[in-house]
């Protein structure tokens, strides 16, 4: 799992690339502890190239997803495929983001 | 070759170098060596002339009161002169001249005394003559002049020959002290020119020698003695400088050496002068002939020198060629061991190697692996299946390397041949020992256990010879009953034992080589049977069995190098009216990084059961939620456990079985994630049972002979 982050003005892109597992979510602490840090602007999450997500991955979603309601921000989801919209579905997160593609 | 050609360049210079010291040392050392040569040449011959002259000197000396007693009788003095030479071999001529007015009767006389030419006898003559005017006469004179004895120049004789003479000659004096006459003697010197000119301290050096007014007493070109004076030859040459002052030197009666440059080479001249006479002699030896024993040496060092370097450039070239002679042979030695060890990957490869091996029948489940040590070995399996019967055989040919793979290669085609018409494996061995025993020239040997399985009826002929007992695990693990027998290739008409069992469905045979009971850790244990034992367990299937073991092998030897092959073989009889059921197993240590091996899982499992990708990733999900939970909560912080999963597809249902020895966790009873809440309302945990729970149509807990055992259940 490759998180590549990228800034544009109060914008904070961030593309998740390949599987988003258990171990691969304990990899990108930084990452996510760099999004943290941003999430008073706009984060864009995009799934574009995010093939599977699991628990600890959405944990990461819903993480992000308080921060930046309590600092202020704007969440945004990209591009999730039809299976990670079931798990989406399944989970209730389809309800917490706002989800574009 | 670059250090080669250094290492002939500096031995060169050292050569070089060396020989250019010792030239110097050599040159000089041969110098003093001509130096001494000359000067002893000289000493000889100035003492062989002195001796003459001595000799003369005395004669005239001691004939002197004579003279003087004959001035008062005149008479007497032919007798006196004629004494003197007939007693004096060197002297051939002598006189008494008186001094003229002295005797008042006698104006002028005297009397000479000499060597008649032709014969022994002495005659007289009178030097008295008008023409010849004695007292006009050097020899005359001088003595007077001096009052002592004086060696006149070198002449000519005139009167008989050209023979070269000198006389010497002393004043008499009377009573008075008044000079009455001179008596004299001549000496010959013939003989100077045969003593002098006959230096033999070099084959060109020549000698010199000159009169005291320089005229040419001895010297190489006969034309100038006596003829000139080196005054009149030096006029002649030019660029006289340092000639000029040796004869100065030489002249002035003084002894030394001169290195005279002449043409293209260096004469060394050596020079001392006679006392008495006046003369002065020299020996000249050119430089090149005084160095030439050095150049002599300086060619043969330099000959010897070039002989060696060039022996060193041939010892190298061949040092070198045999470096890469052995580089070719090392290289082709590689090669060879290549293409054998290529040669027994081909064997190898001919090997039954697709497992399933017959994905059509479902009585028979098989795997087989061969794990292959460093060095090529000998171990071989084999199977196949006619009319209904399963024909099978595992080996292991003693030793090792390419003896042994290509002695493997035999066993296996012949095993192939003798099989493919051959229904009991008692003549199959029979045979093949027979067909080994023969060739067998190296005394190797192979165990060896062939096997003929009716797939019908699940009967088993079989006949071991010398191979390791194989396993029968059915309810129980048990060695298979075996008669030893030889090992193949031991004795030709051996007479082997064959034995039979029946075998239930469901029952397994293990068979390996000593590489696997024998694989050793670094403590050089042996993995052993009982490990092995242990290992086996009914509940799996072929491959099963054969990845447990490896498993267990490599966490005994670790990081030890695996010194055999490692060759095992599994057959399991199965009912092939069982419904259509696989089991799929996995075992995970309790590290969180092993999750992603679950993805393989369900790959292997979809791909063989058709599933549709979806479904696939959610089951996937569902596994990885229902093991992380596993890894991280089942075992104590920092200690090792295993997780083991155990996928059943059974008709269209999908079984999981999760389980682990950790401490009792039922995670069915953990508290349901509400998935209606709000961002803000929901913990962060709590989603995974739930995804499992969603995903799947049944998940139920079981603790069992210390075990969690989690059962997940979906139709598909």
């Amino acid at each position: 799992m490759d998180v590549i982050i990228t800034r544009q003005d109060n914008t904070t892109t961030a593309r998740f690339i390949g599987r988003l597992d258990t171990p691969a979510s304990q990899e990108i602490s930084k990452e996510v502890d760099a999004l943290i840090d941003a999430a008073d602007g706009t984060l864009i999450l995009d799934c574009k190239e995010m093939s599977y997500i699991s628990s600890s991955g959405l944990r990461i979603f819903l993480t992000l997803r308080k921060a930046s309601s309590s600092k202020g921000g704007k969440i945004i989801v990209r591009n999730i495929n039809n299976d990670i919209r079931q798990v989406f579905i399944m989970t209730g997160f389809l309800n917490l983001f706002t989800i574009e593609d | 070759m670059g250090g080669g050609v250094l290492l002939v360049l500096v031995a060169a210079i050292t050569l070089e170098a060396t020989s250019l010291i010792q030239n110097h040392f050599a040159k000089k050392g041969i110098t003093e060596e001509a130096s001494l040569r000359a000067e002893a040449q000289m000493e000889a011959t100035r003492l062989e002339i002195l001796n003459v002259i001595d000799q003369a000197e005395a004669a005239v000396r001691s004939m002197a009161w004579a003279a003087l007693w004959g001035l008062d009788h005149l008479d007497t003095l032919p007798a006196l002169t004629r004494r003197i030479v007939a007693d004096n071999p060197v002297i051939i001529g002598s006189t008494v001249a008186l001094v003229p007015g002295y005797n008042k009767r006698r104006p002028l006389y005297a009397p000479y005394a000499c060597q008649a030419a032709d014969s022994d006898s002495v005659i007289i003559k009178s030097l008295a003559t008008e023409e010849y005017n004695y007292p006009g006469k050097e020899w005359f004179t001088k003595p007077i002049e001096t009052g002592q004895g004086y060696w006149s120049e070198p002449y000519l004789d005139e009167g008989g020959g050209e023979v070269m003479m000198t006389t010497y000659s002393i004043p008499i004096k009377d009573r008075q002290g008044t000079t009455a006459a001179v008596l004299t003697a001549d000496i010959s010197l013939d003989w100077l020119t045969d003593l002098v000119g006959n230096v033999e301290v070099y084959p060109s050096a020549f000698s010199i020698m000159l009169s005291r007014q320089g005229k040419f007493m001895v010297c190489p070109s006969e034309t100038l003695v006596m003829r000139q004076t080196i005054q009149e030859a030096l006029a002649t040459v030019q660029d006289t400088a340092s000639v000029n002052s040796l004869a100065r030197d030489m002249l002035a009666g003084e002894s030394g050496s001169r290195a005279i440059p002449y043409k293209d080479i260096t004469e060394y001249v050596y020079f001392a002068p006679i006392e008495r006479t006046g003369w002065s002699m020299s020996i000249v030896i050119p430089s090149n002939e005084i160095f030439d024993e050095i150049r002599k040496m300086n060619w043969l060092v330099k000959l010897f020198q070039l002989l060696g370097l060039v022996m060193l450039v041939l010892i190298i070239r061949s040092v070198f060629r045999n470096q890469s002679k052995y580089r070719q042979l090392t290289e082709s030695k590689n090669r060879m061991e290549n293409e054998l060890r290529i040669a027994s990957g081909i064997q190898m490869a001919m090997l039954p190697k697709i497992f399933p091996p017959f994905p059509e029948r479902k009585d028979i489940d098989m795997f087989a692996a061969i794990i292959p040590a460093k060095e090529v070995g000998g171990d071989l399996y084999d199977f196949f299946i006619r009319e209904e019967k399963l024909y099978f055989c595992i080996g292991d040919v003693s030793g090792k390397g390419v003896p042994a793979s290509l002695l493997m290669a035999v066993t296996r085609s012949l095993f192939r041949t003798v099989a493919a018409h051959e229904k009991s494996p008692q003549r199959i061995v029979t045979t093949i020992n027979e067909s080994m025993s023969d060739m067998n020239e190296n005394n190797m040997f192979v165990t060896f256990f062939c096997g003929v399985l009716d797939l019908a009826t699940g009967h088993m002929r079989y006949c071991n010879a010398g191979h390791n007992t194989p396993r029968w695990i059915s309810d129980r693990v048990q060695p298979l009953p075996v008669v030893p027998n030889l090992s193949i290739g031991v004795l030709p008409g051996m007479s082997y034992q064959e034995q039979e069992i029946d075998l239930k469905y469901g029952d397994t045979l293990f068979f390996y080589t000593d590489g696997l009971t024998e694989a050793a850790n670094a403590n050089q244990e042996l993995f052993g049977e009982d490990r092995m034992d242990r290992c086996l367990d009914s509940g799996r299937n072929a491959q099963q069995q054969l990845s447990h073991m490896q498993d267990a092998v490599n966490a005994f030897v670790k990081e030890a190098d695996q010194s055999d092959d490692l060759t095992m073989l599994c057959i399991r009889y199965l009912n092939p009216d069982t419904p259509d059921s696989q089991v799929h197993h996995l075992i995970l240590h309790n590290d969180i990084r092993q999750i992603s091996q679950l993805a393989n899982f369900i790959q292997t499992l979809s791909e063989e059961k058709h599933l549709d990708p979806s479904l696939a990733m959610s089951l996937n999900l569902a596994l990885e939620e229902a093991v992380s939970n596993v890894i991280m909560y089942a075992y104590p912080k920092d200690s090792d456990g295993l997780v083991e999963i155990e996928a059943i597809l059974k008709d269209n249902l999908l079984e999981f079985f999760i389980s682990d020895n950790g401490q009792p966790f039922d995670p069915t009873e953990a508290p349901q994630a509400d998935v209606t809440l709000s961002a803000e309302e929901r913990p962060i945990g709590g989603l995974g049972i739930y995804l499992v729970r969603s995903i799947m149509d049944s998940v139920s807990y079981e603790r069992a002979d210390g075990k969690n055992i989690l059962h997940l259940t979906k139709q598909i």
